[in-house]
C-alpha cells in the first residue's frame, strides 16, 4: 500500500480499553504511529511523530482534548485532529472545533465510518457527525434578517448559504456524503467543500449566538 | 537582641549608611567605652548600646506591635522602642492624643520597603476616597447628634474614638497585602487559648489591653449616666463601648467557632452528595450490570440494557434538570421527542439517534406530527432490521419538519398489504389532517426515510 492510502494515525484517550477498541476497528486501514493517555505526553509525542491525523478524546484529565490541540497547533499547525467523544454535549464539541479540530464523531460510530472519517480528515476535509450538523444549524439559525444584520460584523462568516444549510440538514438526517451528492445532484467533492466552508465559519465566526454561547461557558 | 537588629538594619538599609554630622557625633558619643560597658556586654559592638538615628522616618516592618509607628519613631529619634511605646501609651489617655497621633502617623508615614504611604494611596484612589468621606460624614453626624442630645461626657471619649476608628478603617482598606496579612494574624490570634509562640503572646496582650480599656470606658460611662435621669443615650453609648470591648476580647474565638461550623456544614453537604451519587449509581449502573451478566447469552437483550443505561446515565450527567423532571408529561417538542426515543429504544430494541434543532411548545398539530413520527420510528424498529434509526427534527420560523431514516431492508410501497394501515393511516392521513405533509421513500436493500413537514404559521395562529 502506498503512503497516500494509509493515513498515519495517533490515538489520544485516557482509557486503554477504548484505545485498543479503536485500534482493532481501524485494523490495517491506517497506520497507528502511537498512543498517549495524558495531555503532556500526547503533545510531546504528536509533535515528535508528526502523524497525519490525531484521534482525540474530548474528555481527558488535565485540560481535555482542547489542551492537546492548543499545545500541538502552536508547534505543528499542519497536523489534523478528529475529535471523538462519548457525549454529544454541544459545549464539548464547540470547544474542540473552535480550538482547531477538523471534525467530530461520537464514539459509537461504526468501524467503517470511522475509517472513512479518518481518510477524509487526512485529505484535508471536515467531518461532521449528525449531532454536530444539528448544533451548527441551531447556532446559525435564521432569525429575522433584521437582527442578523444588526449584530453581525461579517455576514460572510456569520451566515450559512442556503446550499450549506441543505448539506447540513442532510447530514443531520443521516445521509453519507455520497448520498448527499446524489440527493442534491452535485459531486462528492462539492459536498466536501461545503462542509469545509461550514467548519471554517464555525471556527472563525464571531456570530453573536456562537460567541455568547461559548463565553457563557468560558470556552473563549 | 537589640544590637543584632541595629546591625542588621545598618547593614541592609542604604538610608542608614548616609550619615549626617549629628549622626556621626552620636556614634562617637556612644563609642565611649564606659557608656558601652554600662549598657551592654563587652562583646557587642559599641554602637549598639544606643540606637543609631535613622532617616527618614519610616514605619518598621518587623518586630512591631501594631503599625510599626513606635518602632519607627524610636529609630528616627535614636531611642529604645520600649520607652517610646510606654510614653505613647500614656499619652493615649490624655483625651486620646496618643491614639490619634498614632493613627495619623500610621496613615501618613511610608512603611519600610514600600514606596508610598497609605494616605497617598487613598488620595489617589477616588472611589476609596468617596467611601471614606461618606463614612466620615456619617460618623460626624452621629457624634453631633449625640452632643445635641446633651452628653457632656461624650466629648472626651467620642471624638478620639471616632477619629481613631476612621483612621483604622483607612489603614485596613488601603494597606499593602503584606501588612494586611500581619493585621489579619493580629485579629485572628486567640484571646484565651491556642497560644503557641511568644509572638502571639504579644498580640494577645495587645488585644487584652484594648479590650479591657474599652470595657472600662464603657462601664465608666454606664455608671456615670445610670444614676442620672434622662441620660438613656449616654447609657446606650456606654453599653456600645462595653460591647466593643467584649467583641475585641472574644471575637477571634467566636470567629473560629463560626468557621468550624461552616466547614462542618460544607463537609456534611459533600458527604450527602457522595451518598446520593453512590445511591444513584447503585440503583442504575450496578443493577443494569447485574442484569447484563444474567442475560449474557442474549446479545439483543444485552445491547438493549446497555443502551437504556447509557441514555439514563447521559441524561443524569449532562441534563440533570431534564432527568429529574422527565416523569411529568412533556410540554415541549424536545421533551416529547426524547420520550419517543426512550419508548422505542426500550420497547423495540433498536437504537434511536435523535437530533433536534430548535424547540416549540406542543400544540395539537405538533403533537400529531410527533405521533406520526413515532409511528414511523416504531415501524423502522420493527421491520427494517437496522441497528439504529436516525431521527432529525428541525423547528424553523414557519415550518416544523421531522425525518425518520433507517438503512435497513427497505420495502416497496406497492407491496404493502392493504390491511396494514400503519403507513397510510397513522402517518400519511394523520399528517394531512394536521395540515401537514408526509413522504415515504423506500427502496429494497437501501432503507427507508419518512419525511414529515408541518407549516407552522397556521399551527401557531
Amino acid at each position: 500500500m502506498s503512503d497516500q492510502s494509509v493515513p498515519r494515525v495517533f490515538l489520544v484517550d485516557d482509557h486503554a480499553l477504548l484505545r485498543s477498541g479503536i485500534r482493532a476497528e481501524l485494523g490495517d486501514n491506517v497506520e497507528v504511529v502511537g498512543e498517549a493517555d495524558e495531555v503532556e505526553a500526547a503533545i510531546e509525542m504528536i509533535i515528535e511523530r508528526a502523524p497525519d491525523v490525531v484521534l482525540l478524546d474530548v474528555h481527558m484529565p488535565g485540560g481535555g482534548g482542547k489542551a492537546v490541540l492548543e499545545g500541538v497547533v502552536k508547534h505543528s499547525p499542519s497536523i489534523r485532529f478528529l475529535a471523538l467523544s462519548v457525549s454529544d454535549a454541544a459545549e464539548d464539541v464547540i470547544a474542540v472545533i473552535r480550538a482547531g479540530a477538523c471534525g467530530y464523531v461520537t464514539k459509537n460510530i461504526s468501524g467503517t465510518e470511522l475509517i472513512e472519517a479518518v481518510r477524509r480528515v487526512a485529505s484535508g476535509d471536515a467531518v461532521f457527525s449528525r449531532h454536530l450538523a444539528g448544533f451548527v444549524l441551531d447556532a446559525f439559525r435564521q432569525e429575522s434578517t433584521e437582527t442578523t444584520r444588526m449584530t453581525s460584523f461579517d455576514p460572510e462568516l456569520d451566515q450559512l448559504t442556503p446550499r450549506e444549510r441543505e448539506v447540513l440538514r442532510l447530514i443531520a438526517r443521516g445521509y453519507a456524503y455520497k448520498e448527499i451528492a446524489v440527493e442534491l445532484k452535485i459531486s462528492v467533492k462539492t459536498v466536501e467543500s461545503h462542509v469545509s466552508a461550514v467548519l471554517r465559519k464555525l471556527q472563525l465566526s464571531n456570530r453573536y449566538q456562537l460567541t455568547n454561547w461559548a463565553s457563557e461557558r468560558r470556552l473563549l | 537582641m537589640l544590637a543584632k537588629r541595629a546591625m542588621a538594619i545598618s547593614g541592609l538599609s542604604p538610608i542608614a549608611e548616609r550619615r549626617s554630622p549629628w549622626q556621626d557625633q552620636c556614634i562617637t558619643e556612644t563609642s565611649n567605652p564606659s557608656l558601652a560597658d554600662s549598657a551592654a556586654p563587652q562583646s557587642t559592638p559599641p554602637s549598639a548600646s544606643r540606637r543609631r538615628i535613622e532617616r527618614p522616618l519610616l514605619r518598621s516592618d518587623d518586630g512591631c506591635a501594631l503599625g510599626g509607628v513606635c518602632d519607627g519613631v524610636a529609630r528616627r529619634l535614636g531611642l529604645p522602642t520600649k520607652s517610646v511605646r510606654a510614653i505613647w501609651t500614656l499619652t493615649a489617655f490624655i483625651f486620646g492624643v496618643g491614639a490619634i497621633a498614632y493613627v495619623t502617623l500610621w496613615i501618613t508615614v511610608t512603611r519600610r520597603g514600600e514606596t508610598s504611604s497609605i494616605g497617598s494611596r487613598t488620595v489617589r484612589d477616588r472611589r476609596e476616597l468617596q467611601i471614606i468621606l461618606a463614612i466620615s460624614t456619617l460618623v460626624l453626624a452621629i457624634l453631633i447628634a449625640l452632643q445635641a442630645i446633651g452628653l457632656p461626657d461624650i466629648d472626651g471619649v467620642g471624638w478620639p474614638v471616632a477619629v481613631t476608628g476612621l483612621g483604622g478603617l483607612v489603614v485596613w482598606r488601603k494597606c499593602s497585602s503584606d501588612e494586611r496579612l500581619r493585621l489579619q494574624e493580629l485579629l485572628n490570634a486567640a484571646p484565651v487559648s491556642g497560644i503557641t509562640s511568644s509572638k502571639s503572646w504579644k498580640v494577645v496582650a495587645l488585644r487584652a489591653t484594648v479590650g479591657i480599656t474599652l470595657a472600662a470606658i464603657g462601664i465608666g460611662l454606664l455608671s456615670k449616666n445610670g444614676s442620672r435621669s434622662g441620660a438613656a443615650a449616654g447609657a446606650l453609648v456606654g453599653a456600645m463601648v462595653l460591647g466593643a470591648g467584649f467583641f475585641t476580647l472574644f471575637a477571634p474565638w467566636w470567629l473560629r467557632t463560626l468557621r468550624e461550623l461552616t466547614s462542618e456544614r460544607r463537609e456534611r453537604v459533600r458527604a450527602q452528595e457522595r451518598a446520593d451519587m453512590a445511591a444513584h449509581l447503585h440503583d442504575s449502573v450496578l443493577q443494569t450490570l447485574s442484569l447484563i451478566q444474567r442475560s449474557a447469552h442474549d446479545p439483543v437483550e444485552v445491547a438493549r440494557l446497555a443502551r437504556i443505561q447509557e441514555r439514563d446515565l447521559r441524561s443524569w450527567l449532562f441534563r440533570p434538570a431534564a432527568f429529574w423532571t422527565r416523569a411529568e408529561s412533556p410540554s415541549t417538542l424536545v421533551q416529547a421527542a426524547a420520550d419517543i426515543e426512550r419508548d422505542v429504544e426500550d420497547n423495540y430494541g433498536a437504537a434511536v439517534e435523535l437530533v433536534v434543532v430548535g424547540d416549540c411548545p406542543l400544540d395539537v398539530a405538533v403533537s400529531a406530527l410527533l405521533a406520526a413520527g413515532r409511528e414511523a420510528t416504531i415501524n423502522a424498529a420493527k421491520w427494517s432490521r437496522a441497528a439504529s434509526i436516525s431521527v432529525f427534527i428541525e423547528v424553523e420560523a414557519d415550518l416544523v419538519s421531522m425525518f425518520v431514516r433507517d438503512l435497513g431492508t427497505g420495502f416497496e410501497l406497492q407491496t404493502v398489504p392493504p390491511d396494514r394501515h400503519g403507513i397510510s393511516r397513522s402517518i400519511i392521513e394523520r399528517m394531512q389532517r394536521a395540515g401537514g405533509h408526509a413522504v415515504v421513500r423506500s427502496a429494497l436493500g437501501e432503507g427507508t426515510e419518512v419525511a414529515l413537514t408541518l407549516p407552522r404559521s397556521h399551527a401557531q395562529l
